[in-house]
């Protein structure tokens, strides 16, 4: 249950929304100290976003850098309709969106790929299981679709409703449930050898 | 959390949602987990052997993805430090178009940025206790612009008018605190920038209650003593402090 996972580590040193506020109107007007501190402020969880995103901490702190650069020149539009977290949240979740898309070739949109034979048609010894089995998920997921791949993490791991999903990702709520469903889907089918 | 996925019972449909996706008792797979997500008790999958397996394999997947969240470090791998230094050095290289305004008299050329002149004035204000200045704009007064006509992109010589907006815990009184920042600014503007200052128009943005006036480890000095102004240069004199105590202590008298 979503409920029951236990985790709070990005929400513990969650950024005060008001401050966030202050200085994002500082740094809409030009104060680089401002923007500077934000950068501090949301780095962490944005990292930690984006490796779960792209599953790679090097192309994670790549794509956060140019989110930030990017949210620094689009900020004087920031009018604080949206938190400032939940605007560069977007930002970051687009640009891994579009680093999934360029990096494999042209796929149907949600298309559900064929499942690959899991390596372990029996059960490994219970010592190395937990970490094959990890490692094995995170060979399927590198099997969904960008978009089913954004919409499942963002769900799954970062535990986010899929009312923000839709508004994140910028599609319908029902097309990001779709989404998480054939993800879940495949990934079930993916690691059948694990059950 | 993830509870408010609200109106998912019954007869969601999803996009896509085609027949291989049945189960053999005819129920929709995404329906079955979705019941499950939600925690919606749902009388059928307790006795189907079909949906116990569905679910089976639901869990089986969330048990592994407990996993690979355990597995990630505890401590993030990344230097934070060294990702702000690039982006900042991306962000000092760009030049951002801004006004530009008269320092000095009438007949000098100084000039500064409207953004330099900002960040001092909101430094000014951040030294009284509990206020934090938010918004902060300079222009021109358009009674006392000069009749020479500025460089472009330069606002008129003459006194500027400011207007910045604050946050202020809930101790202070409002008349007190707009002239305690009028006076930080009037002050910054003399001792720091030598700018003239025709006005300075402070809205009150925030009232914030004592938790939240503490700003999340920036630093911002807030004790308030060290910028003395001369308040009264410009006929801005500061208003009558009397009648609150409390906001009145730890400044400048």
């Amino acid at each position: 249950m979503p409920g029951d996972r236990g985790r709070e580590p990005e929400d513990a040193d969650a950024p005060l929304p008001h401050e966030d506020a202050l200085l994002a109107v500082r740094a809409a007007e030009g104060d680089e100290e401002a923007f500077e501190a934000l950068v501090h402020r949301h780095a962490p969880v944005l990292l930690r976003l984006a490796t779960r995103l792209l599953g790679s901490p090097t192309e994670a702190e790549d794509a956060v850098q140019e989110s930030f650069v990017s949210a620094w020149r689009k900020l004087p539009e920031f009018r604080g309709d949206a938190r400032f977290s939940t605007w560069i949240h977007r930002i970051v979740t687009n640009r891994c969106l579009n680093v999934l898309r360029s990096r494999q070739p042209v796929t149907a949109l949600d298309s559900v790929p064929e499942p690959q034979a899991p390596e372990h048609q029996v059960s490994p010894p219970r010592a190395a299981e937990a970490h094959a089995a990890v490692a094995d998920l995170s060979r399927a997921i590198e099997e969904l679709s960008p978009e089913q791949r954004v919409c499942w993490v963002l769900r799954e791991l970062d535990d986010v409703p899929y009312e923000s999903i839709a508004e994140t990702v910028g599609i319908s709520q029902e097309a990001a449930r779709g989404r998480v469903f054939r993800a879940r889907r495949y990934l079930t089918e993916a690691m059948a050898g694990w059950r | 959390m993830a509870m408010n996925e609200s109106g998912a019972p019954g007869g969601t449909s999803f996009g896509g949602a085609s027949e291989e996706e049945l189960l053999p008792c005819g129920r929709e797979l995404a329906q079955v987990w979705e019941l499950a997500e939600a925690g919606e008790p749902d009388p059928h999958t307790a006795g189907c052997a079909h949906c116990a397996e569905a679910l089976r394999a639901l869990r089986a997947l969330e048990g592994v993805v407990a996993r690979a969240r355990d597995d990630e470090p505890p401590v993030p791998p990344w230097d934070t430090a060294a990702l702000a230094d690039r982006v900042m050095d991306v962000v000092r290289l760009e030049l951002r178009p801004g006004r530009t305004l008269p320092l000095g008299d009438v007949d000098e050329d100084a000039w500064i940025v409207e953004a330099a002149a900002a960040r001092t004035f909101r430094a000014a204000v951040d030294t009284l206790p509990g206020v934090r200045a938010g918004s902060c704009r300079v222009e021109a007064d358009p009674q006392e612009a000069s009749a020479a006509a500025p460089p472009p992109g330069r606002l008129p010589r003459g006194p500027a008018r400011v207007r910045v907006e604050v946050q202020a815990g809930l101790s202070w009184n409002l008349q007190l605190v707009a002239d305690e920042v009028r006076a930080r600014i009037v002050g910054a503007a003399d001792h720091e920038l030598g700018m003239r200052i025709a006005a300075v128009d402070v809205v009150v943005t925030d009232l914030l209650d004592g938790n939240e006036d503490e700003p999340g480890g920036d630093g911002g000095g807030r004790d308030g003593d060290e910028t003395d102004s001369g308040v009264d240069s410009t006929g801005l004199g500061k208003g009558d402090c009397g009648g609150d105590e409390d906001a009145a202590e730890g400044r400048q008298r």
